[in-house]
């Protein structure tokens, strides 16, 4: 697919079907004891749908708070989030987004696949099934057999991937992942990337992926978009340059050592 | 495979392909879990015994300290009489059980949902809960009469404590991703309490009522020593003032073998249906 296509949109305010995330102006102000504090200042933003975006910066960029209000968990203090062509409480409504937490988040005293099936027992009647069972899902990221275990018996790889068979349960329009493999070791989070990338070719979703590591933000967006901090802003979106589908070797090809380079460069400036 | 996912494996099948292997492992379970319970079991024989010739080489008397075999002979001599004073402290402590827990509960859910009710009312509880039962006791004697009602009341604010501050603190320490993934899912209110608060306080609530358990039993009895005709609490008054310290003993010990069969009840149910919590229990 063309990198040009997803470059910085022209300033069009509107939202057309192609768009899945359209943020203008947005910022977020949190009010502490020591006075009011910017998390966001003036993020204009888009992503088209099916696209991969990953989120880069230092801590308390406010990578997550983005996240947060595109997930209509947190309210922007000033400027205008669309999400999916409409107000992001709509699109949460109709079980259009999908989360995944950074400590997967399952809940303890229910079996794995009771934790895949949460989504579609709550929620008043919004509780559509999606063209995967549970069980499908539990296929797809590789927990077959599982399906009875409860959450202490898995290893934390195996609880972020349960998280994930939960975000798609509903078939998300968009995932919004908040650094859902920065508690692994590197090996499990290697072989997630992976994985990863294939529940996008396969569902086909937009996928909004916040990260600590410059590697992961390489390796897995078409793009990533690098926030600097006090007051979280845009400082730079880089275009990713690297063939699809990804795999691991890749990352020894001098496109990739230079592209995490620059990333590197931009975020010193951070 | 990470190893705390080897640990999910089923011990039966830790040597799948070595049936020697398999064999020995199992009797050295076995032989572990028969230790286990005999090892109590060998030192409470051991004490009794000491106890036992103390009393014959010292020639203590028994209105001092009885010999176990003479506990023994009175806790089957005595036997109908000894069950006939447990069934009223039996009811009076399940009853107060039941009644101090519920209102615990109940009250809890009401501090989680009104920080306003907890800052004005959970004061006026620690006040209470510093009152000794010694003291409550007779209160509650003068206020509800000379029946069952007191001990129960008796029963029921001794175990309501220590569930109220458990309750609060299991219903509230929910995680902030758990409460946002509920939002994500666009749950009622009705929906998080009931599959997200609720079960999230099941292991604060079962730690509470283990302890209730020993207490409930505890507070029946001395509501029993102001002013009541049967019971265990009432055998002991009886069996104190007439010096007869074999019955004392024995009474004590038909108390104690219920009260730790209401705790063993809790730790059987805890284990029952807390079992997805078995990895933070260890």
């Amino acid at each position: 697919m063309s990198v040009a296509a997803l470059q910085r949109p022209p300033s069009r305010p509107a939202a057309t079907t192609s768009t899945a995330i359209a943020l203008s102006g947005v910022g977020v102000r949190f009010t502490t004891e020591r006075g009011t504090v910017a998390a966001l200042e003036n993020i204009d933003l888009e992503v088209r749908q099916g696209g991969f975006l990953t989120l880069l910066g230092p801590s308390g960029c406010g990578k997550s708070t983005l996240l947060r209000v595109i997930a209509d968990l947190i309210a922007p203090t000033s400027g205008r989030a669309e999400v999916l062509g409409g107000p992001p409480s709509a699109a949460r409504q109709r079980r259009d987004i999908g989360f995944v937490f950074q400590d997967a988040a399952l809940l303890p005293w229910r079996t794995i696949i009771e934790n895949v099936a949460l989504p579609l027992e709550v929620g008043n009647g919004r509780a559509r099934p999606g063209k995967r069972s549970p069980r499908e899902l539990l296929e797809l990221v590789g927990l077959a057999g599982w399906e009875k275990a409860y959450p202490h018996e898995l290893s934390g790889g195996m609880r972020q991937r349960v998280s994930i068979a939960r975000a798609l349960v509903n078939d998300p329009k968009l995932l919004l992942m908040d650094e859902p493999f920065g508690a692994l070791d590197e090996i499990t989070r290697d072989r997630l990337n992976e994985e990863l990338l294939q529940v996008w070719a396969e569902t086909g979703t937009t996928i909004l992926f916040v990260t600590h590591s410059l590697y992961e933000a390489a390796f897995l967006g078409e793009e990533v978009l690098l926030l600097a901090a006090r007051p979280g802003r845009v400082q730079e979106r880089v275009p990713v340059d690297l063939p699809s589908p990804r795999c691991i070797p890749m990352r020894e090809t001098s496109a990739f050592i230079e592209l995490v380079a620059h990333l590197r460069r931009v975020l010193e400036t951070c | 495979m990470s190893s705390q996912a080897v640990h999910a494996l089923p011990i039966a099948s830790a040597f799948t392909d070595d049936a020697e292997a398999q064999a020995r492992f199992d009797s050295m379970q076995r032989y572990l879990k028969w230790r286990k319970r005999l090892l109590p079991l060998i030192a409470v024989a051991c004490l009794l015994l000491l106890w036992e010739g103390a009393v014959r080489a010292f020639g203590i008397r028994p209105f001092i300290a009885p010999a176990p075999s003479a506990v023994a002979a009175v806790l089957y001599a005595k036997f109908g009489l000894l069950m006939q004073n447990l069934v009223p402290t039996a009811i009076e402590a399940l009853l107060g059980f039941l009644l101090g827990n519920a209102a615990a509960i109940l009250i809890a859910t009401a501090f989680v949902y009104k920080r306003t009710l907890e800052e004005a009312f959970f004061p006026v509880a620690v006040m209470i809960n510093t009152v000794p039962v010694v003291a409550k006791a007779p209160i509650l004697v003068l206020l509800l009469g000379n029946g069952m009602e007191p001990k129960i009341a008796i029963a029921a604010l001794i175990c309501f404590f220590p569930t109220l501050v458990n309750m609060t603190r299991g219903l509230r320490d929910v995680s902030p991703q758990q409460l946002e993934l509920m939002r994500i899912l666009s749950a009622s209110p009705r929906e998080v309490f009931f599959k997200l608060r609720l079960l999230n306080a099941l292991p604060y609530l079962f730690s509470a009522l283990k302890i209730a358990a020993s207490t409930a039993v505890i507070g029946a009895i001395v509501g029993e020593w102001i002013g009541a005709t049967s019971g265990i609490g009432a055998l002991i008054i009886q069996a104190t003032y007439n010096f007869d310290s074999p019955l004392l003993y024995a009474t004590i010990v038909v108390g104690s073998v219920f009260s730790a069969t209401f705790f063993g009840l809790i730790s059987w149910a805890e284990h029952r249906f807390l079992k997805w919590n078995a990895g933070r229990a260890s």
